[in-house]
């Protein structure tokens, strides 16, 4: 090689290494979230977005639900918190109000960042007063999840199953399906006259009583919220109503059809946590069960028989499901709000949620990523439609009720749905009880 | 002793109870190790594994990609099983030698020498045992990150390395127990204190001492929350931390039953390896701990 | 070796104070420095601070208010606390006396026949399992319907036994699942205090009329008790601060039956953002814990504790 060249070669390695030096210094954002499904669908975004932004860094951190929350709130204290992480409807309030959140609005506007390409309200759900704390991610809703070659052996139709009709006075013919799915130890089933509802071998359904919490998503939510009911009357109300005659007679309804009427697994049938009415499900002691989109990844590849996802009872103003949906957040004292702000968009943005989508674990909130979902979980045989269905729905949800105390409501909801679901009191005694002492706390 | 026929039978009746009782629920999770996911979920109290499978612990060993994790039931997320199993013998051994040392040392001056104070400083110690650990964990987790020791071994290790109260009064308790003759006989020879506790009270006491170790290993290998929240990052991640990928992943979610019992079997092994070897030492020494 | 610890106790106090004190002061310190040390900083000072936070109102995230006795005097009308104070309370005495008594038999039965390492090996190994996995693992085997227990009961045609899911066994199920994590652990301490019990003692009972259930009553279990003044304390002391169990199984439910003064104090701090008065309960749960302390000290005539 001529000497010319040699030098020429050199100078060139050594501008470009002055042009890798000064893009380098790579920023490191720190990324949490909890499911670990999720993680590789994330990992993919990650890796595409560090394609296109090469100076910023994504590293991933997943923790399992409890040990989320514990760690951020703790790393919080200390100042040490992701720059971006995974929030919650539930929880988001109390950091905000906290000022633990990055207000992202002036970032949306400057940016011109669409918010209008989400499914309708998502985006809402994360502002307050103005501010804007996160861009929605994902969403799901509840159907109804039921053993598709039990209903068959039994004479349940697909029809039947997905036109059920709701009312807390007579249980409609929801309950005739659920007579239809339950056994007693004879050989009874629930239509029979002589079904025994004291010595059960199979239910119809059954709900996970001691996670109820305030809201009970995906075990009452929808049928109380069919007769017309809300829980609040808007975001970041300060008012509730579980002392409404119509939440009253709904939750009546479903102690009755547990204890008297045999007809949904009893409380003390069921294990408090980690087991419950998911396993009773699988393991074919009930026909059928409400469940979020986020389980159908589960119910698809975990039972040795075919799950059927059908739509929600109609009840007396129609079929709701509460709608709830994520977002991530950007921590105040993160020393990247710039890159963490790009990190979020691009979260926030089609690119990102078409690949979510394609993994089919979730549904993402922009509707071609629902498209890239519904794709995979159609080549894997699942017909998901009851819950697209429903979100797609004319009024067909209702908003996860976002309000402050959000902890002690839950503590003091889920004492009363304890009692009521343990016999030990009535549902208009305790509801009426539980619903001032709730609303004492917006004193 | 004697026994009569009826009394031996009883005794072996016993036997056997005791034996099941405990071993049961090992077998149980052993079981639901080898099952595959769907099985677990389908039968399950079926006493054999239904769909019995290697697949969990390939999972938990990260043997397979994040695709075949998915199809034998995973979440698809891989485990650097030996790099989480490397961190927690790390750590453990460290938090073993240095608590389990200077615990013995400060053991060593309680029991034998005079100073002023000595007991109640002593019962000071004791009162660490009362203090809900709740109140301890944010102000420690403050400080260690102030050191800038988050996410390092000596930032999990530190809290436990120097000292436990539970340690102290245990050692203190067998060298009150130890005869005095040897001490003396070193003393009248002129040996200084500090060669006494080396050269004689540590070689009388190594039964306990061995059974201190055990038992501070086998507590620091099942840490959950510490280790949880001080060392995050994969490098320094423990072995029963990272397992907790196998809890629950959501708010409604089930754990993943055949994971976490296959990571558990395997997270057992080598506190059971260390457990037998020294066995024999902790068993027949494990009495000699605090009623002396 | 069978000293007891009273001729321990009096060998000490006999001995004389010499000049020796001054010099074994310096001495005790280089001993004593390293394990003192690691006590200060990460227990007496985070202990101190949360002394000092309980007097004030702190939601973790933003800078704590000074508030004086107000925590202190809430708790006092806070149905909360008694409830937690009596959960914990009836949980201890589910806990501890059959624990014991439980660890005394099995003990006894260890000592009767052959020293077996292996069977001590046996019933040593559920404590070798991380707290979780143990309380996930029973909750799977005590479910009441898919739980292989229940199943078993059901049909040999016995009821349905809800265990965790209802209020009124949720706190002894957690009893026992405690028992069978420390049962092995605690036997085994008691194993070698029997083990230290000269058999000549027997001896002499055996030669002077006594029979199997006298000896026990009048020699085994007196010469047992420091013993079992150690086990019963240390094992009081950590009953009180059960936790994990909870937070796995029942999170205080069903209708707050299980809700242990850890879980209460872990909800107010972590999930109700309210750290002042989390630490306030800390600080009267420590002092009772003292007080439980002393009283059984002064009870069981603890002399293995005694300097």
């Amino acid at each position: 090689m001529s000497r010319t060249k040699r030098v020429l070669i050199a100078c060139a390695a050594g501008l470009l290494a002055c042009a890798i030096a000064a893009a380098a210094d790579p920023v490191t954002i720190r990324y949490t979230l909890w499911d670990s499904n999720q993680l590789p669908a994330y990992q993919k975004v990650a890796d595409d977005f560090m394609a296109r932004n090469p100076n910023i860094r994504i590293e991933i951190t997943q923790m399992g639900w409890g040990d989320y929350w514990n760690d951020l709130q703790t790393s919080m204290v200390a100042g040490t918190a992701a720059d971006v992480f995974t929030d919650h409807l539930a929880k988001y309030p109390e950091f905000a109000a906290k000022g633990q959140l990055m207000d992202i609005e002036p970032m949306v506007k400057s940016d011109k960042v669409p918010t209008n390409i989400y499914l309708k309200g998502l985006a809402d759900l994360w502002t307050r007063d103005g501010k804007r704390y996160g861009l929605p991610k994902d969403w799901d809703t509840i159907a109804v999840v039921y053993n598709k070659d039990l209903a068959a052996k039994l004479g349940i139709t697909e029809k039947e199953m997905n036109s059920m009709t709701w009312n807390p006075a007579n249980g409609g013919t929801f309950e005739t399906v659920l007579r239809k799915f339950a056994l007693d130890k004879d050989g009874n089933n629930g239509l029979s006259p002589a079904f025994d509802p004291s010595n059960v071998v199979r239910w119809g359904i059954a709900m996970d009583y001691s996670n109820f919490g305030a809201y009970g998503q995906q075990y009452w939510s929808s049928f109380a919220a069919s007769t017309g009911w809300k829980f609040t009357n808007g975001m970041y109300a300060k008012k509730y109503y579980y002392d409404d005659p119509r939440f009253i007679q709904t939750m009546q309804y479903f102690a009755d059809l547990s204890r008297k009427k045999g007809l949904m697994t009893p409380y003390e049938a069921l294990s408090a946590q980690n087991v419950g009415s998911t396993v009773l499900f699988t393991s074919q002691k009930i026909g059928m069960v409400l469940d979020g989109s986020w389980m159908i990844g589960f119910y698809g590849g975990n039972t040795e028989f075919k799950v059927g996802f059908a739509r929600l009872p109609i009840g007396p103003v129609g079929r709701r499901s509460m709608f709830n949906g994520l977002a991530d957040s950007i921590y105040i004292k993160t020393q990247h709000p710039k890159e963490a702000w790009q990190w979020v968009k691009y979260l926030g943005s089609a690119a990102a949620q078409n690949v979510v989508g394609s993994y089919g674990v979730v549904f993402p909130a922009i509707e071609s990523g629902v498209q890239a979902a519904l794709k995979t979980y159609e080549e894997k045989g699942l017909d998901v439609s009851a819950f697209t269905a429903q979100a797609l729905e004319k009024d067909g949800t209702f908003l996860f009720p976002i309000t402050d105390h959000a902890a002690e409501i839950t503590s003091i909801m889920q004492e009363s749905f304890d009692g009521i679901f343990l016999g030990k009191v009535s549902a208009a005694d305790a509801l009426k009880a539980a619903n001032q002492k709730v609303n004492a706390l917006f004193q | 002793m004697k026994l009569s026929l009826a009394a031996r039978a009883l005794f072996w009746a016993a036997v056997a109870v005791i034996s099941f009782v405990t071993l049961f629920p090992f077998y149980w999770s052993v079981r639901t190790a080898f099952a595959f996911p769907r099985g677990v979920y389908s039968h399950p109290t079926e006493f054999l594994p239904p769909e019995p499978t290697l697949g969990n612990f390939e999972r938990v060993l990260g043997l397979v990609d994040s695709a075949t994790s998915v199809r034998l039931g995973g979440s698809g997320q891989t485990i650097h099983f030996f790099v989480f199993l490397r961190n927690s013998i790390l750590v453990s051994a460290l938090i073993t030698i240095g608590q389990t040392f200077f615990s013995a040392a400060a053991a060593y001056a309680f029991a034998r020498l005079r100073f002023p104070l000595s007991r109640q400083i002593f019962g000071f110690y004791l009162s660490a045992l009362m203090v809900p650990g709740i109140v301890l964990l944010i102000p420690n987790f403050i400080l260690i990150k102030s050191l800038g020791w988050l996410n390092t071994y000596q930032g999990i290790a530190a809290p436990a390395f120097l000292m436990s109260p539970f340690a102290v009064f245990f050692m203190r308790q067998f060298f009150l127990g130890l005869s005095r003759e040897l001490e003396e006989a070193a003393r009248v020879e002129g040996a200084g204190r500090v060669r006494i506790f080396f050269q004689i009270a540590v070689p009388l006491s190594m039964t306990a001492i061995t059974t201190l170790a055990i038992i501070t290993f086998i507590y620091s290998w099942n840490d959950y929350l510490w280790p949880l929240l001080v060392g995050k990052s994969e490098g320094v991640r423990m072995l029963t931390v990272a397992l907790g990928v196998f809890r629950q992943q959501g708010a409604q979610n089930l754990p993943d039953w055949a994971g976490l019992m296959a990571g558990t079997t395997l997270a057992i092994l080598p506190t059971l390896v260390l457990f037998l070897a020294l066995g024999r030492r902790v068993i027949n020494s494990i009495g000699f701990t605090g009623f002396r | 070796m069978a000293q007891l610890v009273i001729r321990e106790r009096s060998k000490n106090t006999s001995l004389v104070r010499t000049g020796l004190h001054v010099r074994e002061a310096g001495l005790a310190l280089v001993f004593i420095l390293p394990s003192l040390a690691g006590f200060l900083v990460f227990f007496v000072a985070p202990a101190i601070r949360g002394l000092y936070i309980s007097f004030t109102d702190w939601n973790l995230l933003t800078q704590p208010k000074a508030v004086g006795l107000a925590n202190y005097v809430a708790l006092l009308s806070d149905p909360d606390f008694w409830n937690a104070l009596k959960v914990t309370v009836f949980y201890v005495l589910w806990n501890i006396p059959l624990q014991t008594v439980l660890a005394v038999m099995v003990a006894l039965v260890m000592n009767t026949a052959a020293n077996s390492t292996l069977l001590k090996g046996v019933i040593l190994l559920p404590w070798l399992m991380p707290n979780v996995v143990v309380a996930l693992l029973w909750v799977w085997l005590l479910d009441p319907t898919v739980g292989l227990i229940n199943v078993a009961v059901k049909a040999l045609g016995g009821p349905l036994l809800p265990f965790l899911s209802s209020p009124g066994t949720a706190l002894p199920t957690i009893a026992g699942i405690n028992i069978w994590r420390y049962l092995g652990y605690t036997a085994l301490l008691v194993f070698a205090g029997l083990q230290a019990i000269p058999t000549d003692v027997y001896e002499a009972a055996r030669i002077d009329g006594a029979n199997d259930r006298q000896s026990f009553w009048r020699i085994t279990l007196p010469l047992l008790r420091p013993v079992l003044a150690f086990v019963v304390v240390t094992s009081v002391l950590g009953s009180f601060q059960i936790f994990d169990t909870v937070a796995v199984t029942t999170k205080g439910g069903p209708i707050n039956a299980t809700k242990v003064f850890n879980y209460m104090i872990y909800q107010q701090a972590f999930e109700r953002f309210q750290m002042g008065y989390a630490a306030a309960v800390s600080m009267v749960l420590f002092l009772i814990l003292v007080g439980v302390g002393l009283l059984q000290m002064k009870l069981l005539r603890a002399g293995e504790v005694e300097t």
